[in-house]
């Protein structure tokens, strides 16, 4: 029964003493190993370590890409145009010793970036032009931004990966006055479109006049030539006949022109003995 | 990143190589059971089957689309296809298993807030996600998708902080960038899918810089419109434009309606005349012709033919019997004359009687 309580005993105290001795990194970490707080190793990646029990002890530190984000704040640009803009940064601890050092916590590491990006970032557009900043030079002005900052935060055993602008937008003032912009310059347009029809209809439909009105004047005209050409005809085919006895033609003529006229309501005076009553005398 | 993953799989080497943990181990089993020996009974058996459940605990599936990602002592070790695996037990060894075929969605500037009763989804937009600034000074509602897979799984499991914040992150970004580079006319109409490959392409190198394993499948523009203050008169425009194209085809109707007459017209006239001509000179022939059939036989007999038409066209006019005659001689002419009543006197009254 004694035995039993030493073999337990001795099993503990070994277990504990290997787990003094034993540890492991993670993938995602790296380790530095502090002798009584002075650091003894360069840094450890991901594994299985040993360290001597009580007197050594490590600080696990993360290997991976962090995010931070910045809120969003006003920026100015060159020409003084007030911007929101919020941006993000990647950052990773590459010198896990000189970061332990003088920051100690991812938090703090934040903290400090968020000074000095938040001061870059500004210095930064504030050397551009609001159109620069918003499209062409975009890219140009973060890739600015990122060595800046990664000169400074050398020291700290930082390294920015990433400062990327995320939103760059107006101030709420500023956006009401685009937005009236935008719609003045879409009425002007459906202005535009409404009078160019407007413009168009009007052209078809005096053209279509116009042709229409020549082509009943070209019809009028030709119209007018041929009853001419008809009535030319018929007179020389009058003349033509007539004039082989202009004198019959004028008693013939004459006797239906009588006959025409001469009828109800008409008063004829006659004198006997001439012409049509020559005999009554 | 290269000299990364050599660094650390020389550290491998380094600690495994010679596998001294392992040993230590073993050490450590073979007391135990050496111990265990010494008491009679239960507690052997019982050791035994704890140290076959132990060792059972290292058999793993791993299902399709999905990989096997092996760590010893934290250390990635191994990357395992679908199907049945083992792996040292714990505390040794342990397995992630991310899902590398599944198409995972991010969505921007809205969010899918659930479903309704027919089954549709329902939508909610996010005005601070999805307004952005267009090249031309300009505010555009952007709502978009981004899908993705796990490309490379230990990127994706070991070197970025919250990968899946960081796609959507970088993708508002590089969505702003390339929509801060057009104009809202092109971000509204032609330029979609151009925006969309050029936001990926982007999205991508910057994921890639990332290290985040992240395999951009597609981005997507799901509603792009004007903002909704503006939107009315965005519309606007839109029916300007089809009123433009009513008018103009109002009035080509027109035109179509009257050229048409108008030739008709025009042919209807020339016709008239055409036959105005025919029947003037028609007629004209047929006159010329009975002329002269007449002039032909008054020439043979002219004084009787003569006076007998005179005489017939007399009778003809005197034989209507309201032909008024007055017959008086030479002598009473000349008296008769002044007293004529020339007036209407005669014609009125001859009227009446002839109304009667």
């Amino acid at each position: 029964m004694r035995s039993l309580v030493i073999v337990i005993g001795s099993l503990l105290l070994s277990a504990i003493v290997a787990m003094q001795c034993v540890y492991t990194v993670d993938e995602t970490q790296q380790a530095i190993l502090l002798q009584l707080g002075k650091p003894v190793s360069e840094t450890l990646g991901p594994g299985l370590h040993f360290k001597l029990p009580f007197i050594q002890n490590v600080v696990l530190i993360d290997s991976r890409v962090i995010s931070y984000e910045a809120s969003s704040a006003e920026v100015l640009t060159k020409e003084k145009k007030t911007l929101v803009v919020d941006n993000y940064a990647k950052w990773r601890i590459i010198d896990p010793l000189q970061f332990y050092q003088t920051l100690r916590t991812v938090e703090r590491a934040k903290a400090r970036l968020d000074d000095l990006i938040y001061a870059e970032v500004r210095v930064a557009i504030g050397s551009y032009s609001m159109k620069e900043v918003v499209s062409s030079r975009r890219a140009e002005i973060m890739a600015v931004v990122t060595s800046n900052v990664n000169e400074t935060v050398k020291p700290y055993g930082l390294q920015i990966m990433d400062v990327r602008v995320k939103r760059t937008d107006l101030p709420p003032q500023n956006e009401k006055a685009i937005f009236g912009r935008m719609r003045s310059e879409r009425e002007r347009q459906a202005k535009l479109y409404r009078s160019e029809g407007l413009e168009e209809s009007a052209k078809i439909k005096s053209t279509a006049d116009k042709e229409r009105t020549i082509l009943l004047a070209d019809a009028n005209k030709a119209s007018e030539t041929l009853r001419g050409q008809g009535d030319a005809d018929a007179t020389r085919v009058y003349s033509e006949a007539l004039g082989q006895s202009p004198e019959f033609y004028g008693f013939m003529r004459s006797l239906e022109a009588y006959r025409k006229s001469l009828h109800d309501n008409s008063r004829v005076v006659l004198t006997p003995g001439s012409g049509f009553l020559k005999y009554l005398k | 990143m290269n000299w990364d993953w050599e660094k650390l799989q020389d550290k491998r080497q380094r600690q495994f190589g010679s596998g001294p943990d392992f040993k230590g181990l073993g050490d450590e089993f073979k007391r135990l059971s050496e111990f265990n020996f010494n008491i009679p009974g239960g507690p052997k058996v019982i050791f035994i089957i704890v140290a076959l459940l132990w060792l059972a605990s290292g058999i793993y599936i791993v299902e399709p689309g999905e990989v096997g990602v092996v760590k010893r002592f934290g250390a990635y070790d191994r990357t395992t296809g679908p199907g049945p695996h083992y792996h040292i037990p714990f505390p040794v060894e342990s397995v992630l298993k991310p899902k590398v075929s599944e198409v995972q969605k991010i969505e921007v500037g809205y969010v899918t807030a659930g479903m309704k009763q027919d089954g549709s989804f329902q939508y909610r937009g996010v005005p601070e996600e999805a307004l952005m600034l267009t090249g031309d000074d300009n505010i555009v509602d952007v709502q978009f998708i981004v899908q993705f897979q796990i490309g490379d799984p230990v990127e994706w499991l070991f070197r970025l902080q919250r990968p899946v914040p960081t796609v959507k992150a970088a993708a508002e970004a590089a969505m702003r960038e390339v929509i801060g580079n057009k104009t809202i006319d092109s971000v509204l109409t032609s330029g979609k899918l151009e925006i969309q490959n050029t936001t990926k392409e982007l999205l991508q190198s910057i994921l890639d810089r990332y290290n985040s394993g992240v395999t951009v499948v597609a981005v997507q523009l799901q509603d792009v419109h004007a903002p909704k203050d503006v939107m009315e008169a965005f519309k606007d425009v839109a029916s300007a434009m089809e009123d433009k194209d009513r008018f103009i085809n109002e009035a080509e109707s027109y035109a179509n309606d009257i050229l048409p007459k108008a030739r008709g017209q025009a042919a209807s006239v020339l016709n008239d005349a055409q036959a105005y001509r025919e029947s003037v000179v028609r007629k004209a022939q047929g006159e010329a012709s009975r002329f002269l059939a007449m002039l032909a036989e008054y020439n043979k007999a002219k004084d009787i033919t003569h006076d007998r038409l005179f005489i017939e066209a007399m009778e003809e006019i005197f034989s209507n019997p309201d032909l008024e005659k007055i017959i008086m001689s030479d002598e009473a002419l000349k008296h008769a004359v002044p007293y004529l009543p020339l007036d209407r006197q005669g014609r009125v009254k001859s009227g009446d009687k002839g109304g009667k």
